[in-house]
């Protein structure tokens, strides 16, 4: 008997080292590429960190000013309406409520008083001037990869700017994950605290396109699902996870369900403009990573990124394929005809007259239904989102905008077209219920409330 | 520097490219029976045709226009549905205060390019975008029936 429980105890403690290993083993975002890593010292191929060619004779602060967008702080470090970098916006977890925090260089509020070495504690571990811990929602188990010297380019940067005196907000967390001292366990675990080694086997712009990926724009924070401990799990990298709300899509070169049947120029365009033809554009967090960050890349990282994203091996997950011919003309025809009449009748007043019923535009191709992704997805997340919270972004290419509904619109109707919407322009029509709209509504709260109401 | 073709004349008109097609209708071309309601496309009285489509020119700008053919309320009768559908407003006085028609006829006269004999429903889902704080629907339901009946 006492041999029978030794031999299960024994039995249990391998598979638990084994999935903690497992769990460990996905947390290096640059595992898949295989291949020996050097120290960036010791790479002389090209150059991989710091700010392009173009800038390279700049001074400090306009070095900063690049990398601070290449990293994308101010989407997070700065509330809707408010001052940039001041802090104050709200991350809605499922356990609570988090606020960014002031990183303008008030010495009462916001990080005035931090020394470089203060502010590399911050960065690449997470620790605040006074020791305590960071949530992880601040992304430093990716910013961890970033050089000493980008970092502190970027605190150059943000000490140039006017001090905003702007208090912390209580963080709304429930226990234990009120217990900030859980998350030393949290970094032992997932914090791997090393900063970017190139890849001796890969091209200088791959290397280059994975240091803007993984230690500045941190894409895998949302684009990576997480395990249950809340670490980004990266044996499924980039294939898609749900935050804040919105779904950040599959965008591993899986032909199906990723963008695997995207060209070049297509990454190229959406990455630069946040907008590519036949693929839709960005909104919602992605559209401020378009405007806050990715537009303000020179041409040469753009392409890197593009490199590094065509590398990310394919990982399939739950889309079905984006049907990319159009609707019928006719509201009478098409996958939706008589299912939602309740959704027929509110896209007959508040859509067709931009999106028509073919889901091609006649107004702009921003504004073009037939290919996107978000339509295309049977869950109607982001299509709800979109609905709720309108679009409003300026780009190169001109400016983006629909209207909001969500003040004008119950719950009821925003599922009902939100389902009309997936059923008749995308592969699978969505079942949202007026309840689901309400969760929506609650994950993305802040957006709805500061949205221009159409 | 831009070209247009308006009502079938070719205009030029020197405005940015973002400029809404409304903007450029009423203020650069004169084009002023086209009016400005809510400005989000959310009311239709500032729809006019681009290359046959009915399309809300407070939200399309003048450089995404391109090659396509604009038509207004001050062209519209010059098209055989226009004239019909003109006619028949006139014969049932459809209008109220006013202000919405020009859209109205746009749509209708749209809703009969494609649809020569819309019914009911038809025409609700061609003109659910264009509101009318009078509450004229009814007459405008069945001025598009009449209207279709002259095309027959």
């Amino acid at each position: 008997m006492k041999r029978v429980i030794g031999i299960l105890v024994a039995i249990i403690v391998v598979a638990a080292l084994g999935f903690a290993g497992w769990l460990y083993l996905g947390r290096n975002p640059l595992a898949f590429a295989g291949g020996a890593t050097v120290a960036l010292a010791d790479y002389h191929d090209g150059t991989v960190a710091g700010v392009p060619a173009e800038l390279a004779s700049a001074d400090p602060v306009k070095r900063g000013e690049y990398l601070i967008h290449a990293a994308d702080c101010q989407a997070c470090h700065t509330a809707p309406g408010g001052a940039p970098f001041a802090g104050g916006f709200a991350f809605n977890m499922p356990f609570g409520t988090i606020y960014s925090t002031n990183i303008t260089p008030d010495k009462e509020t916001g990080i005035g008083n931090y020394s470089d070495a203060q502010f590399l504690a911050a960065v690449h571990r997470g620790i605040r001037a006074d020791g305590q811990k960071l949530y992880p929602a601040m992304p430093y188990a990716s910013y961890t990869y970033m050089t000493d010297a980008d970092a502190l380019a970027i605190k150059a940067y943000l000490f140039t700017l006017a001090p905003v005196s702007a208090p912390p907000k209580q963080n709304q967390l429930s226990w234990p994950f009120s217990q900030r001292s859980l998350i030393t366990l949290w970094n032992v675990a997932f914090n791997p605290d090393e900063r970017f080694r190139p890849n001796a086997s890969q091209s200088p712009q791959w290397n280059r396109g994975a240091y803007l990926a993984e230690a500045m724009g941190h894409c895998g924070e949302c684009h990576t699902p997480r395990n249950l401990a809340y670490g980004l799990d990266n044996h499924g990298k980039f294939a898609g996870a749900l935050t804040a709300g919105w779904r950040a899509y599959n965008i591993t070169g899986d032909k199906v369900s990723g963008i695997g049947d995207w060209s070049d120029d297509d990454l190229y365009s959406y990455l630069s403009t946040g907008h590519a033809n036949g693929h839709g554009g960005a909104a919602g967090p992605m559209g401020e990573a378009a405007d806050d960050s990715l537009s303000y890349l020179v041409p040469d990282d753009t392409h890197a990124l593009v490199a590094y994203l065509r590398s990310i091996p394919a990982h399939a997950s739950d889309l079905p394929r984006t049907i990319t011919t159009a609707a019928p003309a006719s509201y009478k025809e098409g996958a939706a005809a008589d299912a939602n009449i309740r959704g027929e009748k509110i896209f007959a007043g508040a859509c067709a007259s931009c999106h028509d019923w073919t889901g091609v535009s006649p107004v702009t191709g921003f504004a073009t239904l037939t290919g996107v992704r978000a339509v295309n997805d049977p869950s109607a997340t982001n299509v709800a989102q979109t609905v709720i919270n309108g679009v409003s972004r300026k780009t190169a290419d001109g400016r983006i905008f629909m209207p909001a509904f969500g003040e004008g619109y119950s719950d009821d109707d925003i599922a009902a077209v939100a389902n009309y919407v997936t059923g008749r322009f995308g592969a699978k029509g969505a079942h949202l219920t007026a309840k689901d709209v309400a969760a929506l509504r609650e994950q993305a709260a802040q957006q709805s409330k500061e949205a221009p109401n159409g | 520097m831009l070209t247009l073709t308006v009502n079938g004349q070719s205009r030029d008109v020197d405005v940015p490219e973002d400029m809404p097609l409304l903007w450029v209708l009423r203020d650069h071309l004169n084009l002023v029976g086209t009016k400005y309601g809510c400005g989000v496309a959310q009311c239709g009285v500032c729809t006019v045709h681009v290359g046959g489509k009915p399309v809300r020119s407070c939200q399309l700008t003048v450089g995404d226009v391109g090659t396509r053919a604009v038509v207004t309320i001050e062209g519209i009768g010059g098209t055989p549905n226009g004239a019909k559908v003109q006619q028949a407003w006139m014969e049932i006085a459809v209008p109220q205060c006013g202000y919405c028609q020009a859209g109205q006829i746009m749509s209708a006269t749209a809703l009969l390019d494609t649809n020569p004999q819309p019914d009911d429903a038809d025409i609700d889902a061609a003109m659910a975008g264009n509101l009318c704080r009078c509450g004229t629907y009814i007459r405008i339901r069945r001025a598009i029936k009449n209207a279709a009946a002259k095309s027959a």
